[in-house]
């Protein structure tokens, strides 16, 4: 009798330790300053190898697609397209071509709310120094401003800006492409859950250890307090999710808020908002789109996200919330909003 | 006490000796869980440089793409005491106890308090 008590012990006990070297699925995340902000990629798997592979291969896939797409550096497929605006095409990688081509169609669905052509207007606003360009070179610029003088030759894989002194900034899309890049590297290293945020451009997928969605936060644009404040929650997997806000790059002078976000009509920055939220299914478009609705203002926008098929959170410029029907059960407001 | 040791069976042994190795399993754990919540990491250009815990007072110079950071501990806080990058929003973020300080253009992160810090009120994720 003792004997088998001692042997029901003993196998009770290596059950137990069994039960332990299966480990459940965990929560693993890590942060890299890419793309000038700060990327962080999150995924559940039950391997801390297999979360480490494949954040780092998704880091490297958005390291080497922001050294093609830099506005800023020298070297970048994109700088050879502004280099060579009005002389001749430039031949560019699949993924440059990719994303222009979309930029391309957002400003087109858009009416031109969003252009990736502002390049010559956004080049003079230097808002760490509080830099405002003179009104007559905003006025100058803005001839150059305009994204049907891009022509894209998919066959060739050439990008042409038709006229010198064009230049394209990617900046308004690119996050959210690169999200969308790094979720499905992700996914071909046999991740079945996470998030991928490009600062407040995010993607997530799958569900979180615990079998909820991911419980994503959306900035109040008027905080009240240093402390990240929220207007809202947004539950979401399968979705994107991207905000274009007042508050994000601006400086103010004579009472006036002078922001990153630049209507490319008039090369000043757009008023109608204070910041736009969109959900879709892919990161390019909800990043392009919250632009494009943060130009178009409040009333158009609503039409534009219905017309796109998207979501959207809007405050507009005086602190009215405008929502399509589509965030009902997916976005909790905070108390007192 | 003899007859007490005589007296006990092998299972009842077995039992003692799972209940002292599952105490010996706590102190790890609880150690684990409390340097989880207190250490200064230290990450430059996306690698872990270096990893402190917050209750020891030191200063320590991290060398970034745009030269060296000077990144100090005390009292249970961290600040960037020095910088070299050009517009040094680093150091206007002062004394922090929890959060995380970033230098974007010398690509340091320093982080205090763990893996859950920079989520406040338990969100995964925040967009704006």
């Amino acid at each position: 009798m003792k004997k088998n008590l001692l042997v029901l012990l003993i196998f009770a006990a290596l059950l137990n330790l069994a039960a332990c070297a299966g480990r459940k699925p965990a929560v693993y995340k890590k942060t890299k300053p890419l793309m000038d902000t700060l990327v962080t990629i999150t995924v559940v798997t039950n391997s801390e190898g297999e979360a480490e592979k494949a954040i780092d291969d998704a880091l490297s896939t958005i390291d080497r697609f922001s050294g093609l797409i830099n506005f800023f550096s020298d070297r970048s497929e994109l700088a050879q397209i502004n280099g060579d605006a009005g002389i001749r095409p430039v031949r560019v990688s699949p993924d440059t071509l990719g994303v222009i081509e979309r930029a391309v169609f957002i400003a087109e669905k858009s009416g031109g709310a969003f252009d990736p052509t502002i390049g010559p207007e956004t080049r003079m606003w230097d808002f760490p120094k509080k830099i405002r360009p003179p009104d007559a070179s905003i006025r100058e610029k803005l001839g150059l401003v305009n994204y049907r003088d891009i022509l894209v030759d998919r066959e060739k894989s050439t990008v042409f800006l038709r006229r010198k002194g064009m230049m394209l900034d990617l900046g308004g899309i690119a996050k959210g492409y690169a999200a969308d890049m790094a979720l499905e590297n992700l996914k071909r290293n046999g991740i079945t859950a996470g998030l991928v945020a490009a600062a407040g451009d995010i993607r997530a997928f799958g569900l979180k250890p615990d079998g909820t969605p991911w419980n994503i936060g959306i900035k109040n644009p008027r905080q009240n307090s240093k402390a990240d404040e929220l207007i809202a929650r947004a539950r979401l997997t399968g979705k994107a999710i991207s905000t274009s806000g007042d508050y994000e790059r601006y400086f103010i002078e004579h009472g006036r808020r002078y922001h990153h976000l630049l209507d490319p009509k008039t090369g000043y920055p757009a008023g109608g908002c204070r910041s736009v939220t969109v959900i879709s299914d892919s990161g390019l478009y909800a990043d392009g789109f919250s632009t494009a609705v943060f130009v178009s203002g409040p009333e158009k926008g609503m039409r534009l996200v219905t017309d796109a098929g998207v979501d959207a959170l809007i405050i507009d410029k005086d602190g009215g919330i405008h929502t399509t029907p589509g965030l009902k059960g997916l976005v909790t407001f905070e108390d007192g909003h | 006490m003899k007859t007490v040791i005589r007296n006990t069976t092998c299972a009842d042994r077995l039992l003692f000796f799972l209940l002292i190795l599952a105490s010996c399993a706590g102190i790890f754990i609880s150690r684990e869980a409390v340097s989880q919540s207190s250490d200064v990491l230290i990450e430059v250009n996306g690698k872990p440089a270096y990893t402190f815990p917050l209750a020891g007072d030191r200063t320590v110079t991290v060398n970034g793409p745009c030269g060296p950071t000077v990144v100090e501990i005390k009292d249970m806080k961290v600040r960037i005491r020095e910088a070299s990058c050009p517009n040094r929003l680093c150091l206007k973020e002062g004394w922090i106890a929890k959060g995380v300080i970033v230098c974007l253009p010398n690509r340091i992160v320093v982080t205090v308090g763990g893996k859950s810090a920079g989520s406040p009120r338990g969100v995964d994720a925040v967009t704006g």
